[in-house]
């Protein structure tokens, strides 16, 4: 009877931990939660990308939406997601929204090459000595936070954001903070052209 | 399976259930970083602390590395802040709190001894105590099923039956 119930009952007791290991296999390391999300974000100052003697800093966009967008030349993704961020920055002109670029382990003068290429006009620091991008727990490029007006982390991204993601996200931040925009930004949208449009012979 | 073998099974399995106390300590960090004592004082000592600190990390970029090992851009700029945090004053412990606030307890090598972790301490005792059940639990059915009553093993003699034994003693007294 005891061999009995030992047949069952042991596949039983090991059935949850083969759930919980199977469970795991499923998770992505990319996906780690940002320890971030629901604090407020770490303050910086940086220098800016275009010109070295003037710098930025996190506090000079307090009361509005921020999109702080961790990126690199050498980045594939970034890439991809830029005609996105384009798109951000020339979306929302009678809102509180700025996007930031932070320029990740690159060097100074390959993130100029890289917009002056690509197009897009926003702030852009650089993080030398990757401070700033330790103290966010950035774990690669791309990365992409969304801040409230409360200056509080509400999401992070990894990887390239797509349109869809920066409205719902944006729109969200603006709706908590009382910041809505006059003309609602339509996520689905998808004949835009940038005004910043990268020239041809890229 | 003697009674000797059994004691010195218990005696290992009780001595690595008192070492879990040990365990769950590192959960403040006392344990996890090198105390105050260990502040350096020469660049040595520094640099030795700095890769003490560094080696409990896990490199961001590359995951399997420790921010010690790895050639990375992220982890040399990781050890360099250790380096500058230490200079600054901060204790290992304010340090590595840093990088958990930062990153989660994903920057730490060996996880700690709390929620769903305690799983990667406590699984391996477990498993070992119910295969030692289990194993323990057949050899006792076997030797009921060899029929003494004592629960030792019989003798193979005492248990034939008639003919066999007539013709086993026929043997036996053919070969003498």
């Amino acid at each position: 009877m005891r061999a009995a119930h030992l047949r069952w009952v042991l596949p039983l007791a090991v059935l949850p931990l083969l759930a919980l290991l199977s469970w795991g296999l499923t998770r992505s390391p990319a996906t780690l939660p940002s320890t971030l999300v629901g604090r407020p974000a770490p303050d910086f100052e940086l220098p800016s990308l275009r010109d070295d003697t003037d710098s930025l800093g996190l506090a000079d966009y307090r009361g509005g939406v921020v999109v702080l967008n961790y990126w690199a030349s050498w980045c594939v993704p970034c890439i991809a997601e830029h005609a996105e961020l384009v798109r951000l920055s020339e979306s929302y002109p009678s809102s509180p929204v700025q996007l930031v670029g932070v320029l990740f382990q690159d060097e100074r003068e390959n993130g100029r090459r890289f917009m002056s290429r690509m197009g897009g006009e926003w702030p852009i620091v650089t993080d030398e000595g990757s401070r700033t991008s330790i103290r966010y727990g950035v774990y690669g490029v791309p990365e992409t936070f969304f801040i409230g007006a409360d200056g509080v982390v509400a999401y992070r991204q990894v990887g390239p954001v797509t349109w869809p993601l920066i409205v719902s996200k944006v729109d969200s931040l603006l709706a908590a903070g009382r910041l809505l925009p006059s003309e609602p930004v339509d996520p689905l949208e998808t004949s835009y052209r940038p005004e910043t449009a990268p020239p041809a012979n890229r | 399976m003697t009674s000797r073998a059994l004691r010195a099974v218990a005696v290992g399995v009780a001595a690595w259930c008192g070492a879990l106390p040990a365990v769950a300590q590192e959960d403040t960090l006392a344990a996890e970083a090198p105390g105050p004592a260990a502040r350096a004082s020469t660049s040595e000592e520094l640099d030795a602390l700095v890769t003490q600190i560094a080696s409990k990390l896990r490199c961001p970029e590359c995951r399997a590395q420790s921010v010690a090992e790895s050639s990375s851009r992220i982890s040399r700029a990781m050890r360099e802040d250790i380096r500058e945090r230490l200079e600054a004053g901060q204790t290992p412990e304010e340090i590595v709190q840093f990088f958990l606030d930062s990153y989660g307890d994903f920057i730490l090598l060996q996880p700690r001894a709390r929620g769903l972790n305690l799983l990667v301490y406590l699984l391996p005792a477990a498993g070992f105590l119910v295969a030692l059940g289990i194993g323990l639990a057949k050899m006792r059915s076997r030797r009921r099923d060899l029929g003494a009553p004592d629960g030792r093993p019989g003798d193979p003699v005492d248990q034939m039956d008639a003919d066999d034994r007539a013709w086993l003693d026929a043997a036996i007294r053919g070969g003498s």
